[in-house]
């Protein structure tokens, strides 16, 4: 990943941040007074170098992870604003970019309850909950989605 | 990468597939911040493989489950 890419990659979560939803590549542009197509091809190799993940188009933010650039099961308040994780995993790194406290709201995908989880000074306000990994870590990037 | 109110509803969801993981909600917010803290920082740069690995590590996710590519 070169200087101009991870230039790129730190604008596109900066405008992230600013809007509270996933910048469109021509508002990424006119941040940088950079081509469309620059940062579209910039974002080809960041998806490339999982920095970021591509819709399937190739031209639209799925995940600026942690943050979902679409509505999940895993929302987060944090900052003021409502955010989306990726995962649940994921959820918990909303607030720890963001350098905020948080709260987690999700369900148990046994049972449906609702869960809520608060974050204050980096603590879960309960410990009762357990977080399940399905799929090893050595293959988590062979479907990003799946994991 | 899911949250589950307990062991038990992770095995019933599970229904007979083969488990992954488990931690603790608090071991995952400790897990998070390690892992995701960087990620605005201003002067951000890629994590090597070596220093996610060393996260994990710090964090005591030693078993095999936990090693990257």
């Amino acid at each position: 990943m070169n200087a101009a890419d991870i230039a790129l990659r730190n604008a596109t979560y900066r405008r992230f941040v600013e809007l509270g939803r996933a910048p469109s590549a021509p508002e990424v542009a006119a941040t940088l007074g950079a081509p469309v197509g620059a940062v579209l091809a910039g974002w080809r190799r960041l998806h490339d170098a999982h920095a970021l993940v591509l819709g399937p188009g190739m031209a639209e933010l799925r995940m600026l992870n942690p943050f979902a650039a679409r509505p999940t099961p895993f929302r987060v308040e944090a900052a003021g604003r409502s955010w989306y994780g990726n995962c649940a995993w994921d959820a918990f790194g909303v607030g720890a970019a963001l350098h905020a406290d948080c709260t987690v709201h999700t369900t148990c995908p046994d049972c449906g309850e609702a869960l809520q989880v608060n974050v204050r000074d980096e603590r879960p306000d309960q410990e009762g909950l357990v977080f399940h990994v399905l799929v090893p870590a050595a293959q988590w990037w062979a479907d990003i989605g799946y994991t | 990468m899911l949250l589950f109110r307990s062991e038990e509803h992770v095995e019933r969801w599970l229904a007979g597939r083969t488990p992954g993981t488990t931690i603790s909600v608090g071991a995952l917010c400790d897990l998070a911040h390690a892992w995701w803290g960087d990620r605005l920082d201003p002067d951000w740069r890629p994590h090597t493989r070596d220093q996610n690995q060393a996260i994990l590590d710090r964090l005591c996710l030693t078993d095999p489950f936990w090693t990257l590519p």
